[in-house]
C-alpha cells in the first residue's frame, strides 16, 4: 500500500507540527532559508519559460519542481509551517505554546525572505549583466509582474486588499493540499505526484504566495520596476501573509484536524481503554 | 557468521606438577551470535597447593556460567557477575583454609580471557598471564602485568582471583578483524620469548594452531623457563555481518499484515476493535478464538513498514517483554499458532494511559504522583538489571489498570546492550523518543545511560504536578554543548498548586541537564520523593562562582590576570 489511512496521517501531521515547534533556531533558519532560495529558483524558471514560450501554462506545469525539492530535501516555507505548527497546539501537545508558534512563524519568514533575497540578487546580476545593461527579457517581465500586482491591486483600495487576500488564501490552500498530499504518500514518486497537481493550479490561477512573492517583488525592485518597498510590503507582502495563514488554516489545517483528529469515534475508545 | 580457529597447549615444564589451566568454549546455534566464544587461562601461584584447584574453578566458571547469563546483558556487564562470584567463592575457600592468613598458599590465581562476540574482542585480564594480539604481522600485548617488584630480580602479584573479597579486572574492547590473532600465554612462556618467536610459530604453523601453540611453549622452555608453559593461539576466521542481529529473520521476512477490521480473524485472533492508531503502530483489542481470552495485537504502521530499522525495533519489541519480569511492563503473550504476518501479540491491560490519566486529574496530589512514579521506576528498574534502555518513556506509553497498577508498555526504542554488541557498528539512528522527554545527552547524540531514563522519568512527574515542562521547549531545541549549558530548570513550585519546596529539589536533581549530575540511582530519587534530604534542601541559594559555572570563574580569573599583566606592561614601560 502506497498511501497511509486518514488516522495514521493525522497524527503525522500534528508530528510534524510539534517538531517544528521543538526546532533548534539555527535548523529552522537553514531550512527556511533554503526553502526560500530553492523556491525563488523555481520562480524565475517559470518566468523565464513564460517569457520565452509565451504560454504560461507551460510556466505552471513546471513549476512545481522547486516545490518537490524542497520539499523531498525536507526545508520548511512559511505557508507549510502556517498549516502544521498550529495543529500541535489544538492537539495540546506538551510544551507547544502560542508563544512557540509564533516563534517558528517569525523564523521562518526571516528565513524564507532572505533565501528568497539572495535569489533575487543573483538574478538581478544574472539579467543585467552585472547591472552594466538593461535588464533583459525575463527582467523586464518580473518587473512588470512586480508592478501589476502591487499598484494594480492599489488601484482598487479596499476591494483591491480583499482581492489580494482571497488569492492568497486560495493559494495556501492548494499549496498546504500538497503538503498533505506529499505526507499520505509514502513514495517519492507519489509524493511528487501529489505535490505536482495543487501547485500547478495555483501557479496557472495566479493565486498569491508570500514566498514566492518575496522574490518577484524585490526583483522587481532591484531591477528599478517603479513601486516602492513600502508598496510591496502594504499591497502585496503583509495581506499575501494573512490569507496565506487563514487560507492554509481554514482550508486544510481545521477540516484534517476537524474530521480526522478531533470527532473520530476511535478516539474516545483510545482515551477509555489504550 | 562468526569463525574461529583455536589451538592450544599446556605443559607442566620443570615443574613436578602444572598449575595451570585452559579452556575454550565454541557454542553452536544462537549463542555463538548472542555470547560468542570465550577463551580463557589461568595460572595458579607456585607456593600453593590448591592453586591448580583455584586454576581450575577461574576457568571452567567462566567458561560455562558466562553462557548462563542474559543475552540482554553486555559482555563486559556478564563477565564481571561471573568472575566477582568465582573470586568471591576463591576467596572464601581460602578463608575457610588452615591457610587463611597466608595468601600464597590459598585459592589465588591469574586470569585471563578473551570473548568474540560479534565484531568485537573484549579482553579480561587480572593477574600476570598475558593477552597478546597479532595483527598485520606485529605482535602486541594488551595487557600489563599485575605485579609488584621488591627487587630486580624478586617480584609478587599485585592483584589476583581470590586475594581479596573483591577484584578489580582491567577490561578492554577492541574492533575485531579477519585473520586477527590473539595469543594467550602464562608467564612461563611470556617472559621467556620474543614477539618474532611467537611470530615465526604462528607463520609455521599454517592452520594447525596446536603446533603453533606447541612450538611456542617448547621455545620457551628451550630458552630456559622453569615454570608451567600453557599457549592457547585463536585466529579470526570470518567475522558475522555488521548490520543485523538476524534474530528475528523469520518474522521480517513475513508479509505485513493489512489495517484489521472489527470481527476479521488472524491467525486464530479476532478482533474486537482497533484502539489506537498512529504512524507509530495500529493497536487492536483482540480476544483468541479458541479460549476467548482478551490479548492486544499490534502491527507495524503503513507508514514505516519498508524502514527495516523500525521493523527490527517493532518485532524486538517482544524479545524485551518476554525478558523482563515484573508487575510495572507489560507482559507478551506466547503466540500459541504460527503467525502469518507481522505482528505481536501482548496482555490487555484494562485502563487508561497516564496522559490520559493527567488530563483527568489535573491537580493531583503529591501521594498519587509519588505512586505512579514509584512503580514507573521498578518497571525502569526491572529493565536496568537486564543492561536495557526504555529511551522513550512518555506518558501515552505508560498504563494504569483499573486497580491502580502502573504498567510501561512500548518497548519500540529499547535499546539492549547485548544486542548493540551482536550488530556490532554503533547504532545511529537519531533520537528515537518523544522530543519533550527525551534526555538533552541524546541530541547531542551521545549514548543513553539509565540516568536518561530517569530524566524521562522526571519530566513526567514534573508535569503531573505543575502541568507543564522543566524546561519548555528548550530542550530539544539545544543540540550543543554550550546550547545546553544555558538551559534553565524552571521550577515546579508556584501557581496555585500545593508543592512544597522540597520536591523541587528533588526534580530540580533528577532533571539535571547533565546526566552525572542526575540521581545515580533510580531508587534514590524515589527515596527523596518520599524523604526531605537535607543535603540538597540545605543548599544556600547563592553557591560559590566555582561551582555554580566552573567556566565563568576561569573566564574571570583569566581576565583579571591579563589585566594584571596589562598593568604591569604600562608601568614598566610607561617611564
Amino acid at each position: 500500500m502506497a498511501y497511509l489511512v486518514p488516522s495514521e496521517f493525522v497524527v503525522k501531521m500534528v508530528d510534524a507540527g510539534e517538531s517544528k515547534i521543538f526546532m533548534s533556531t539555527r535548523d529552522t533558519l537553514v531550512r527556511a532559508y533554503m526553502a526560500g532560495a530553492i523556491l525563488a529558483l523555481a520562480a524565475w524558471f517559470a518566468v523565464t519559460i513564460n517569457v520565452n514560450t509565451g504560454q504560461p501554462l507551460l510556466g505552471a506545469v513546471l513549476f512545481p519542481v522547486g516545490f518537490c525539492m524542497l520539499y523531498l530535501l525536507g526545508f520548511d516555507l512559511l505557508t507549510g509551517v502556517f498549516v502544521l505548527a498550529p495543529l500541535a497546539l489544538w492537539d495540546k501537545r506538551p510544551g507547544v505554546t502560542l508563544k512557540g508558534v509564533l516563534r517558528n512563524w517569525g523564523l521562518v519568514f526571516a528565513g524564507n525572505f532572505a533565501g528568497a533575497f539572495t535569489v533575487a540578487v543573483l538574478m538581478a546580476v544574472y539579467v543585467t549583466y552585472g547591472y552594466s545593461t538593461e535588464p533583459n527579457a525575463v527582467g523586464k517581465a518580473i518587473s512588470a509582474i512586480g508592478e501589476n500586482r502591487t499598484l494594480g491591486y492599489a488601484k482598487y483600495g479596499a476591494a483591491g486588499m480583499l482581492t489580494l487576500f482571497v488569492r492568497g488564501m486560495l493559494c495556501n490552500w492548494m499549496v498546504s493540499t500538497g503538503v498533505v498530499g506529499a505526507m499520505i504518500s509514502t513514495h517519492v514518486s507519489g509524493k511528487v505526484i501529489a505535490m505536482w497537481m495543487p501547485i500547478m493550479l495555483f501557479f496557472y490561477m495566479v493565486f498569491e504566495h508570500s514566498v514566492v512573492n518575496m522574490f518577484l517583488f524585490p526583483s522587481g525592485l532591484l531591477l528599478g520596476a517603479h513601486y516602492t518597498w513600502m508598496d510591496y510590503f502594504l499591497w502585496n507582502e503583509i495581506p499575501t501573509v494573512l490569507g496565506n495563514l487563514v487560507g492554509g488554516l481554514a482550508f486544510t489545517g481545521l477540516t484534517l484536524y476537524a474530521t480526522h483528529v478531533k470527532t473520530l469515534p476511535r478516539r474516545e475508545a483510545i482515551r477509555r481503554v489504550a | 557468521m562468526l569463525t574461529v580457529r583455536i589451538g592450544q597447549h599446556s605443559d607442566r615444564g620443570r615443574k613436578e606438577v602444572n598449575q595451570d589451566f585452559h579452556g575454550a568454549t565454541i557454542p553452536e546455534g544462537p549463542p555463538l551470535s548472542s555470547k560468542g566464544v570465550a577463551v580463557a587461562l589461568a595460572d595458579g601461584i607456585g607456593s600453593s597447593a590448591v592453586s591448580r584447584a583455584a586454576a581450575e574453578v577461574a576457568v571452567r566458571a567462566l567458561l560455562e556460567d558466562y553462557y548462563c547469563t542474559s543475552e540482554a546483558w553486555s559482555v563486559r556487564k556478564s563477565v564481571e557477575c561471573v568472575l566477582a562470584a568465582t573470586n568471591a567463592w576463591l576467596h572464601s575457600r581460602t578463608q575457610q583454609s588452615p591457610f587463611r592468613n597466608d595468601m600464597d598458599r590459598g585459592y589465588v590465581c591469574t586470569l585471563s580471557a578473551v570473548v568474540l562476540k560479534g565484531t568485537t574482542a573484549h579482553v579480561f585480564h587480572v593477574g600476570d598471564s598475558r593477552v597478546y594480539r597479532l595483527q598485520g604481522g606485529v605482535l602486541e600485548p594488551l595487557t600489563l602485568e599485575h605485579r609488584v617488584w621488591i627487587s630486580r630480580e624478586e617480584s609478587y602479584l599485585a592483584r589476583a582471583m581470590g586475594f581479596n573479597a573483591q577484584v578489580e579486572i582491567d577490561y578492554h574492547a577492541l574492533p575485531a578483524e579477519e585473520g586477527d590473532i590473539f595469543v594467550l600465554a602464562t608467564d612461563g612462556v611470556h617472559e621467556h620469548i620474543a614477539a618474532r618467536d611467537v611470530i615465526a610459530a604462528v607463520d609455521s604453523a599454517a592452520d594447525d594452531l596446536d603446533a603453533a601453540a606447541r612450538a611456542i611453549a617448547a621455545k620457551a622452555l628451550d630458552q630456559g623457563s622453569d615454570d608451567n608453559l600453557t599457549v592457547q593461539v585463536v585466529r579470526i576466521e570470518s567475522l558475522p555481518e555488521r548490520e543485523s542481529h538476524g534474530l528475528h529473520e523469520r518474522l521480517m521476512h513475513l508479509p505485513a499484515p493489512p489495517i484489521l477490521a472489527p470481527r476479521e480473524v488472524i491467525d486464530g485472533w479476532r478482533i474486537v476493535r482497533e484502539i489506537h492508531g498512529s504512524p507509530r503502530s495500529h493497536i487492536y483489542l483482540a480476544v483468541d478464538t479458541r479460549t476467548g481470552a482478551a490479548a492486544v495485537i499490534k502491527t507495524p504502521s503503513i507508514d514505516r513498514r519498508e524502514d527495516a530499522g523500525y521493523l527490527e525495533r517493532f518485532l524486538m519489541e517482544e524479545w524485551v517483554a518476554r525478558r523482563i519480569d515484573s508487575a510495572h511492563v507489560l507482559k507478551p503473550v506466547e503466540p500459541a499458532r504460527e503467525r502469518t504476518c507481522q505482528y505481536v501479540v501482548s496482555e490487555y491491560v484494562d485502563g487508561q494511559t497516564l496522559a490520559q490519566w493527567m488530563i483527568d486529574h489535573p491537580r493531583p496530589d503529591l501521594d498519587s504522583v509519588r505512586r505512579i512514579v514509584e512503580q514507573v521506576a521498578r518497571g525502569l528498574q526491572a529493565m536496568h538489571r537486564l543492561e536495557m534502555l526504555h529511551q522513550d518513556l512518555r506518558p501515552e506509553n505508560i498504563m494504569i489498570d483499573g486497580h491502580g497498577t502502573v504498567k510501561i508498555i512500548d518497548f519500540g526504542a529499547v535499546s539492549v546492550a547485548g544486542l548493540s554488541e551482536m550488530r556490532g557498528a554503533p547504532e545511529s539512528e537519531g533520537v528515537l523518543g518523544t522530543e519533550q522527554y527525551t534526555a538533552p545527552e541524546y541530541f547531542l547524540g551521545e549514548a543513553g545511560t539509565p540516568q536518561s531514563d530517569l530524566f524521562s522519568l522526571g519530566v513526567i512527574a514534573y508535569q503531573m504536578l505543575s502541568g507543564r515542562l522543566p524546561y519548555g521547549a528548550d530542550v530539544p531545541r539545544s543540540r550543543t554543548r554550550k546550547a545546553q549549558a544555558k538551559l534553565r530548570y524552571r521550577s515546579v513550585l508556584g501557581g496555585d498548586r500545593d508543592v512544597p519546596a522540597w520536591i523541587d529539589e528533588v526534580l530540580r536533581r533528577a532533571l539535571h541537564p547533565s546526566p552525572q549530575k542526575r540521581y545515580e540511582a533510580l531508587s534514590e530519587f524515589v527515596h527523596d520523593l518520599r524523604h526531605p534530604n537535607p543535603r540538597l534542601t540545605g543548599r544556600p541559594a547563592t553557591l560559590p562562582l566555582i561551582e555554580r559555572d566552573e567556566l565563568r570563574f576561569w573566564k574571570v580569573v583569566s581576565a583579571m590576570l591579563a589585566l594584571a599583566l596589562f598593568l604591569m606592561v604600562f608601568v614598566h614601560f610607561g617611564h
